[in-house]
C-alpha cells in the first residue's frame, strides 16, 4: 500500500506541477465546452433573433385584395414589392441571392372568383415560391403558409358555415398537457449530459494515460521503476489512481462548464440542477468513479501494450469512438434497459444509469450490477496491466 | 587494484550460471542486420562469478551480449536457460529480492525530464523503503560526493549529459546496494566527470561491494578492474584475473584483438 501511495503521489504530482499538463488536461476541457457552447448558444440565439426582426420582403402577383385586408389586421413585419412582370428567372435568381423572401403568385380575379363560388369546380391556386435553404425565405414561407391557412379557413366557413368543421382539437379551456416537470426537465438533461460526460472521461483520460505509461516506455523511464523492489502490481495500481483522480479532475471540470453553458446553449429553455437532491448527486458520483476507473484501466492497457505515445493515442481512437457511439445512442432514447443483464456492458450501463438517474427512474439493482461489474472490469484490467509490466516483450519491446 | 576478498561471504557472490538468451527479430530488425534468422542468440552458456570486494569487467565489442547479460541480472528479462543469483537469491524465483540487493544504472535508464535530482532521490528513496533520516544522511552523502548540491532543484531536462549521469548514479545507489552492476558508465562523459565516476567505482570496490561493470573500453578495464570477463558473440571466450593475465605476459588489448579475431574467423 505504502509504494501504490508513492507511485500515486509522484505520478499526480507529474501532473499538477506542470502548468501547461494542469490547463491542458484539467482546465482546458471546462473552459473550451463553456467557450464553445455559449458561443454556439450565441448565434443560435442571435440567429434566431435576427429571424424574428427581420423584414420579410414578399414579391406578389395578382395579389388578392380580400387577404391583403386580411393580413392588415395580423402583426406581421413585412414589406410587400410588386412582383408583376418578373419573369421566372429574374424571380429565382432573386429567391437564390435573398433579395427576396417570398413570391406570391394568385392566380388572375383571385377574389372574383371566390365570391362566384357556385359548388366545386377547378380549385383556384396559390403559388408561394421559396427557397428553403435560407433562413428568411424559409421562415416567411412558414408565417404566409399558416396566415393562408387561417384566411382559407375563414371563406369555408363563410360558405358553409360551422359545417365546415368536421370536429374540433382541445377547444374546452382544460389543461391537456400532462407532465411531470420534473422528469421533463431531467429528460431534457439527460438527452444531453450522458454522452458529453463519457466523452470527457474519455478524453480527460486519453490526454494523460498514454504518457504516463507509454511515455515512459519510449523515454526508458519506466525501467528505472522496474529494477526498484516494488511490486508491479503497485506500480499499476498506483498509476491508474492517479490517472482516474487526474480524469475525475478533467470530466469535473468538463461539467462545470457545461453547466455554465447551458443557459446560453438552451436559449431560455428550463435546465435547472437543482431538481436533483443528494441521493442523485452520490448515484451520479459513483457511476462516474466507476466509468473512470473502467476507461483508465483500458487506455492503461492500450498504452503499456504501445511503443510510443503517438501509437497508444492512435490505438485508444477506436475505443473512443465506440463511447461516443454509444453516447450518442442516449440522445434518441427516452427509456432506460430494463434487462439489467445489459448494464454489465461496461459505459453501455453508465449511459443507462445515467439517463436513469437523470430522469429519477434509478434501478436499484442495475445500479449494483454497474457498480461490481465495473470493479470487476477494474480488477482485471489492473491484473492485465500488472502482467504487462512483467513481459519484457511489451515492457521493452523497440 | 583492490585486494579482492575471494569468497571471504558466499552469499555475497554474484553467479551467472550457465546463461541463455534469445531474442525474437522484427522484420525490420532482420533488415538492418541482414539476417534472415528469426531468432537472435544474444548470450550462450554464459557463466562467471563476481565477488565481493572486487571490480568484474565485461568487455566485449558492440553487441556482443554484455548489456544483456547485465539485464538478466538486474530482472529486467528473464533468461531462457540458467540462471543468476545474487546474494544466493535467484533471477528467476526471487526478482524482489535481487532488485532490493542490486543498483542497476544503464544508459537504458532514464530519469523523468519533469523532475529534479532531489524529488527522484526522495522517491526511489521510498520505493527502496528508506525513511526519511537514512535518505537524509544518504542524500548529503552522494549529493556531496558528485557535486549534486549545484543542481539538486533543476529539473532533469535542463541538466547537461555529466550531471544527469551523477545523478543517475547517486539515485541508482540510493539504497546503499551490495551488489553494483553499471552497464557503459562512462560513456558519453567528458574525462573530469568520468573519472569521478570510475574514482567512485574503486571507492565501493574498497568498502566491500561486488561490482560489474560493462565496457568496450580497454582502458576503462585496465584501471579499475580486478577480474575480466571478454564476451563475444555471447559467449565468454576468456575469464580470469588482471594479476593472472599480467603474468602470463600477454597484454590486454592483445588478448581482446585476438580473440576478436579467433571468432571472426571461426565464422
Amino acid at each position: 500500500m505504502k509504494n501504490i501511495l508513492t507511485v500515486f503521489r509522484k505520478e499526480f504530482y507529474r501532473v499538477i506541477s506542470d502548468r501547461r499538463l494542469l490547463f491542458t488536461a484539467v482546465l482546458l476541457p471546462g473552459l473550451a465546452i463553456y467557450l464553445i457552447y455559449s458561443l454556439m448558444g450565441n448565434i443560435i440565439g442571435g440567429q434566431m433573433e435576427e429571424v424574428e426582426t427581420h423584414e420579410m420582403v414578399v414579391y406578389t402577383e395578382n395579389m388578392s385584395e380580400d387577404f391583403q385586408t386580411f393580413l392588415a389586421d395580423q402583426d406581421l413585419n413585412v414589406r410587400y414589392e410588386d412582383g408583376e412582370g418578373l419573369s421566372k428567372g429574374e424571380r429565382e435568381a432573386m429567391l437564390l441571392e435573398g433579395d427576396m423572401d417570398l413570391f406570391l403568385s394568385f392566380p388572375e380575379d383571385f377574389d372574383e372568383k371566390l365570391a362566384d363560388y357556385q359548388g366545386q369546380t377547378a380549385l383556384p391556386d396559390v403559388g408561394m415560391y421559396y427557397n428553403p435553404s435560407k433562413q428568411f425565405s424559409s421562415n416567411t414561407y412558414y408565417q404566409f403558409q399558416s396566415q393562408l391557412s387561417v384566411f382559407q379557413q375563414a371563406i369555408g366557413v363563410d360558405r358553409h358555415g360551422l359545417d365546415y368543421y368536421v370536429f374540433s382539437i382541445n377547444q374546452s379551456g382544460e389543461d391537456y398537457e400532462i407532465f411531470d416537470e420534473q422528469k421533463a426537465t431531467g429528460q431534457g438533461i439527460a438527452a444531453l449530459l450522458p454522452m458529453l460526460i463519457v466523452m470527457f472521461l474519455f478524453s480527460g483520460a486519453m490526454s494523460i494515460g498514454p504518457d504516463s505509461i507509454a511515455g515512459e516506455k519510449e523515454r526508458g523511464t519506466i525501467a528505472t521503476l522496474l529494477v526498484t523492489p516494488v511490486k508491479r502490481s503497485d506500480i499499476a495500481i498506483g498509476k491508474v489512481m492517479s490517472l482516474s483522480l487526474v480524469s475525475l479532475m478533467s470530466a469535473t471540470s468538463s461539467f462545470i462548464g457545461i453547466m455554465f453553458s447551458l443557459p446560453n446553449l438552451m436559449q431560455g429553455e428550463n435546465i435547472d440542477l437543482s431538481i436533483y437532491g443528494v441521493f442523485e448527486f452520490f448515484m451520479l458520483f459513483t457511476i462516474l468513479l466507476a466509468t473512470v476507473l473502467v476507461i483508465v484501466g483500458l487506455i492503461s492497457i492500450v498504452s503499456a501494450y504501445a511503443k510510443t505515445i503517438k501509437e497508444a493515442s492512435m490505438l485508444i481512437l477506436p475505443f473512443y469512438f465506440g463511447a461516443v457511439i454509444l453516447g450518442v445512442s442516449s440522445m434518441f432514447s427516452d427509456d432506460t434497459q430494463a434487462n439489467v443483464l445489459f448494464y454489465v456492458i461496461p459505459l453501455y450501463n453508465t449511459i443507462q444509469m445515467l439517463i436513469g438517474i437523470l430522469t429519477f427512474e434509478i434501478n436499484t439493482v442495475a445500479y449494483l450490477v454497474t457498480i461490481i461489474s465495473s470493479l470487476v472490469y477494474v480488477s482485471i484490467f489492473v491484473y492485465i496491466l500488472n502482467r504487462m509490466f512483467q513481459s519484457e516483450n511489451i515492457m521493452f519491446s523497440k | 587494484m583492490g585486494d579482492y576478498k575471494v569468497k571471504e561471504n558466499l552469499m555475497k557472490v554474484l553467479e551467472v550460471k550457465d546463461m541463455k538468451k534469445t531474442f525474437s527479430l522484427s522484420r525490420k530488425q532482420r533488415a538492418i542486420e541482414k539476417t534472415d534468422e528469426t531468432k537472435k542468440v544474444a548470450v550462450n552458456n554464459l557463466s562467471f562469478t563476481a565477488y565481493p570486494g572486487e571490480i568484474y569487467g565485461l568487455l566485449g565489442p558492440n553487441g556482443a551480449g554484455k548489456t544483456t547479460c547485465l539485464r538478466a541480472i538486474s530482472t529486467l528479462i528473464k533468461p531462457d536457460e540458467g540462471d543468476v543469483f545474487v546474494d544466493g537469491f535467484s533471477v528467476r524465483e526471487d526478482s524482489y529480492e535481487v532488485r532490493k540487493r542490486i543498483g542497476f544504472l544503464t544508459s537504458e535508464l532514464k530519469l523523468e525530464d519533469h523532475f529534479s535530482p532531489n524529488y527522484l532521490f526522495d522517491y526511489f528513496a521510498k520505493l527502496h523503503g528508506l525513511n526519511e533520516e537514512e535518505t537524509s544522511i544518504r542524500k548529503e552523502e552522494l549529493f556531496a560526493r558528485f557535486g549534486i548540491e549545484d543542481f539538486r532543484e533543476v529539473k532533469v531536462a535542463d541538466l547537461s549529459t555529466g550531471m544527469k549521469q551523477k545523478a543517475s548514479i547517486a539515485i541508482s545507489l540510493v539504497h546503499d546496494p551490495d551488489f553494483i552492476i553499471f552497464d557503459e558508465p562512462t560513456n558519453g562523459l567528458d574525462i573530469l566527470t568520468a573519472k569521478s565516476v570510475t574514482d567512485y567505482l574503486v571507492e565501493l570496490r574498497d568498502m566491500g561491494k561486488t561490482v560489474i561493470v560493462s565496457t568496450h573500453i580497454l582502458s576503462v578495464v585496465e584501471k579499475i578492474c580486478d577480474r575480466v570477463g571478454i564476451i563475444i558473440n555471447g559467449q565468454m571466450k576468456w575469464t580470469d584475473t588482471l594479476a593472472q593475465l599480467h603474468e602470463s605476459e600477454e597484454e590486454l588489448e592483445s588478448l581482446f584483438f585476438r580473440l576478436v579475431a579467433e571468432s571472426e574467423g571461426a565464422q
